[in-house]
């Protein structure tokens, strides 16, 4: 399944989020937006290192991943993209009465 | 504190001006160059999109093709930017210096009191506005965009000299287009320009000056006016052609 998010979190940039899962795990999550973080080839490794995790614990993942190389984020949290999923997620499963999601 | 190099470049294209911006990184991080700060503008006008935008999320090529502005991602993240009448800067120095330390935003207030300094040499009243803006009267004047690569950091930033916000959303995506005349209000009333601050149109070279003299004040000093080293110039065409102007970098998100 595939959904996507625009927003703004709360002290952030701009957040967009286009996430494909399936099972319950992310296949594939592209995270865009006006934020920083450096270096910037750790944030697309870490990004590219959320498949396989499941959607409930993106959040975790993430912080793992950037943490374990060295990413410094300004703009943008971990916990932006937890609830860029859950609501992705929400959304798909109301969209498909219940069904979706996991 | 050591002297900065002082480079002025004149107005570029833009993988030119991130090829530039790069090579000077490059060479402030091998020794080969003291800290610098360089002052250029764009020619043809460009938008600039943040590392992390994604290409087609934000920019209209076909308007841009159209009107023969140039398309260009930077090393930076941050948001798309509309080059056109502006003053664009971009200071490198190591990341032990004082302006890089006590943290990123605590890094930005440090380098953006350079361009407070600038403005008020203009006699416009400005001040950091928390991530990574500089606005007077509350209106944003001035954008600015850190990364850290190689030891360094880079801060690259614009300072508007005037704004037009009908030619900025001709080039730049609406998520919806029915709500095209409401950013274009919003722009009007959160962003303003130098020329529209002080009643009277300032260019790039009155600008030039003025941030030359303001950031001079806050980097205890700057450099004889130089020009990039040969072979600076040449790393800045190589980047240009191999990064800046290849469509695999600019559509990478």
């Amino acid at each position: 399944m595939t959904g996507s998010y625009i927003g703004k979190p709360a002290g952030g940039k701009l957040l967009r989020l286009s996430l494909e899962w399936e099972g319950g795990a992310v296949v594939r999550a592209a995270i865009r937006g006006d934020f920083f973080a450096h270096p910037e080839e750790g944030f697309d490794e870490a990004e590219a290192a959320l498949a396989g995790t499941p959607v409930a614990r993106i959040a975790e993942t993430f912080a793992r991943e950037l943490s374990a190389r060295g990413v410094e984020l300004l703009g943008l949290s971990p916990a932006d993209i937890g609830a860029a999923a859950s609501s992705i997620v929400a959304s798909r499963a109301a969209e498909d009465g219940g069904e979706g999601g996991s | 504190m050591s002297e900065f190099r002082y480079l002025e470049t004149g107005a570029n294209p833009a993988s030119f001006n991130m090829g530039l911006d790069e090579a000077v990184l490059e060479s402030v991080a091998s020794g080969a160059a003291a800290p610098t700060l360089r002052l250029y503008a764009w020619r043809p006008s460009a938008v600039s999109i943040g590392y992390f935008q994604g290409l087609h999320d934000e920019v209209d090529l076909g308007r841009c093709a159209e009107l023969g502005v140039d398309v260009v991602r930077r090393l930076t993240g941050g948001g798309a930017v509309f080059h056109a009448d502006e003053l664009t800067y971009s200071l490198v120095a190591p990341e032990s210096h004082a302006l890089a330390r006590g943290g990123l935003l605590a890094s930005y207030r440090s380098i953006c009191s350079g361009v407070i300094a600038g403005l008020a040499r203009l006699g416009v009243a400005a001040e950091f506005a928390p991530l990574n803006d500089v606005c007077s009267g509350g209106k944003k004047l001035s954008g600015n965009a850190q990364t850290r690569k190689l030891g360094c950091v880079l801060q690259h930033g614009t300072v508007l000299l005037g704004v037009d916000p009908e030619a900025m959303f001709s080039v730049l995506k609406v998520p919806d287009e029915k709500l095209k005349g409401k950013l274009i209000a919003d722009v009007k009333a959160r962003v303003s320009s130098v020329s529209a601050v002080l009643g009277r149109s300032v260019g790039y070279t009155e600008a030039v000056e003025a941030f030359k003299l303001g950031f001079e004040t806050i980097l205890g000093g700057l450099g004889e006016p130089a020009e990039p080293l040969e072979d600076e110039r040449a790393r800045a065409l190589a980047h240009a052609r191999e990064r800046f102007a290849n469509g695999d970098w600019t559509s990478k998100r």
